[in-house]
């Protein structure tokens, strides 16, 4: 081909790429919902005291792994996603938390089907991935007042994927696992959001892990057992 | 052999840059006048079509009541007024009315939404009345309550979304501690509706202690019939507001056509400049082309060849201009509809910017005719060039 040729194609190319950035945009598109905080100023500065700024990020399993990554999210997580909405395309915003220009550590939260409706549960974590707060951004439940009472948030406190690894999200079997043992449900009648709140901290936590803390935990699954990688 | 369209694009890229930047100057105005075009159109639509979806033409209110949740949130569940139910059997006897349906909004606290609580509003509606009214909502999954006492309710999409509902789920009515059984998750509307729980009208009476009480009665006028006749009617029963959907939607126009006027003298201000910016390029090229011009004239081109010549310049410039613009609107539209919505006081759902392929072509039209006509000048002062005093200007 000659040089009068290839300049033609790389114009071309520039021109559909163009073309594609311009038009694509404006297509309508309407994804799933994702779970932000309420009042991100007024919320990182209380779940992390002393920070003096944060950064939101949005990411999507669809665009960081698509169906690999999701089959291997559905696998750590020991449970399928479900629903209506626990979909492919949700965008879970991450918060990334600085004090001064020292990044101190992440916030993220995720939706989850409780009993009498949606509950939102955001972690705060330090740059290990381990829990500094827990907290129920929304929680609709007859037994709503015992779940968001800072002693069962505080049960969560310094626990990490670690501790999660064993725990089935169908059956609610802690597996042995001292740690989540000694999680106590407040209100024996609010087993299923109980169970529901657990589920969505492993769900958060495997997000986290995939989507920011570079996999850190993954060997831990593996050795219980997981069958991807 | 050369033609004519070959030798005026060999001229404008004598000058690359120049005629680039006249053309981004007319792309730019061809952007703009397309996007307002289609923003005049879909700002219509948009409205014509958030009214139609309302099912009614006319809502009746308690005097003083906010009749949408979107305000009853703002005033955190708050203002709510009641008429009595027997309204609607006044209403009925009217002639002009086709279709009638009560209607009973009220709010709870949920101290467990966010930091500080916040209100869940619910909307009862007469299973009998009210989807007939609606009959364009499509159901994602299941379908519409039939009993109106039922312990059942019907979610918009967005609001099941935020619940994670699905049928057959229960859903929790807070600070009333009563559970209902989800039988229906509506499609979006990209309306008020998807936010909105609906729950069968006696059911949440007896749940709210509210059986005597309504909020609001939708109206659908008979085709033949006035509005403003039954408005007339209506503006005499005791305690009620009367809320025209026609009025309303007149009342926005007005907002709107401030901005209108504003957007549209900007689009005419960069018309003109980009008229003034394709004469002043021909004008240039022409006055550096004089011996060039004055050549070709001693070698037997007419007044008429030159003129054509430079008026074909002026239109590949304009033409050039105006797709650039066109596609650039198109892909800009969603980025353009954001800005409007920003400056507008009231913006329906929906897109705001509609461009179709007619508003393209009078966007196309218009940009040659200023071609044609910014080219006029330009044309004619070359076609009148003297050649031996052209030769003769330039050699000295």
């Amino acid at each position: 081909m000659n040089s009068g040729g290839a300049d033609m194609h790389k114009k071309t190319r520039i021109l559909w790429l163009l073309f594609l950035l311009l038009v694509l945009p404006a297509r309508e598109s309407r994804g799933a919902v994702g779970c932000d905080l309420n009042d991100p100023d007024r919320d990182v500065a209380r779940l992390f005291p002393g920070s003096t700024g944060f950064k939101t990020n949005y990411v999507s399993i669809d665009k960081k792994g698509g169906p690999a990554l999701l089959a291997q999210i559905e696998d750590r997580l020991g449970d399928q996603f479900q629903g209506l909405y626990e979909t492919i395309d949700v965008p879970y915003t991450l918060y990334e938390v600085f004090k001064g220009k020292e990044k101190i550590g992440y916030i993220h939260g995720v939706n989850e089907k409780g009993q009498y409706g949606g509950l939102q549960v955001f972690l705060a974590l330090d740059l290990n991935g381990v829990i500094k707060t827990f907290y129920f951004q929304k929680l609709t439940s007859k037994y709503g007042r015992e779940l968001r009472d800072s002693t069962f948030g505080d049960q969560f406190v310094g626990l990490s994927l670690k501790d999660f690894y064993r725990y089935d999200v169908k059956t609610g079997s802690t597996g042995g696992d001292a740690a989540l043992e000694k999680i106590k449900n407040p209100v024996p009648e609010a087993e299923p959001d109980f169970k529901a709140a657990l589920r969505a901290t492993k769900k958060n936590l495997i997000l986290v892990d995939e989507f920011i803390l570079d996999n850190k935990y993954l060997p831990y699954h593996q050795a219980a057992g997981g069958t991807k990688s | 052999m050369i033609n004519i369209f070959q030798v005026a694009y060999k001229n404008l890229l004598r000058k690359k840059a120049r005629s680039a930047l006249t053309i981004v100057g007319i792309a730019l105005a061809a952007w703009v006048l397309v996007s307002l075009l289609g923003f005049n159109r879909g700002y219509e639509m948009s409205l014509n079509r958030d009214i139609d979806n309302l099912g009614f033409q006319i809502l009746v209110t308690a005097k003083g009541c906010p009749y949408e949740a979107a305000t009853l949130m703002l005033k955190g569940g708050t203002g709510l007024r009641y008429m009595k139910a027997d309204v609607v059997a006044q209403i009925s006897k009217e002639p002009e009315v086709d279709e009638i349906t009560p209607m009973l909004m009220q709010a709870v606290f949920d101290p467990n939404k966010g930091e500080s609580g916040g209100y869940s509003a619910y909307l009862g509606v007469d299973p009998a009345t009210f989807p007939k009214m609606k009959s364009f909502l499509e159901f994602k999954q299941g379908k519409w309550f039939t009993d109106p006492e039922a312990l059942e309710a019907v979610m918009g999409y967005e609001a099941a979304e935020l619940e994670q509902r699905e049928v057959g789920d229960p859903l929790l009515i807070t600070e009333k501690n009563v559970e209902v059984k989800v039988v229906g998750i509506l499609k979006r509307t990209g309306t008020q509706d998807d936010g909105t729980i609906f729950l069968p009208l006696k059911m949440v009476q007896k749940t709210f202690d509210k059986t005597d009480d309504l909020t609001g009665i939708g109206i659908k006028v008979k085709k033949e019939a006035s509005i403003s006749k039954l408005e007339d009617k209506l503006y005499q029963l005791p305690d009620v507001q009367v809320v025209s959907m026609s009025q309303v939607k007149q009342t926005i126009m007005t907002l709107v056509s401030t901005a209108k006027v504003m957007v549209f003298s900007i689009a005419l201000i960069a018309i003109l400049i980009s008229v003034v910016g394709v004469v002043n390029t021909i004008l240039m090229s022409v006055m550096e082309r004089l011996q060039e011009i004055g050549i070709l004239k001693s070698m037997g081109a007419t007044a008429w060849d030159i003129f054509k010549l430079i008026w074909l310049e002026t239109l590949i410039l304009c033409i050039s201009g105006g797709v650039i613009g066109a596609f650039f609107a198109l892909g800009t539209a969603r980025l353009t509809d954001v800005l409007i919505r920003r400056l507008l006081p009231y913006a329906p759902s929906g897109g705001l910017v509609q461009i179709n392929p007619s508003l393209v072509l009078l966007t196309f039209g218009i940009v040659i005719l200023i071609g044609l006509l910014s080219g006029v000048y330009p044309s004619w002062k070359a076609g009148r060039v003297r050649p031996l005093e052209a030769i003769r200007s330039q050699v000295e």
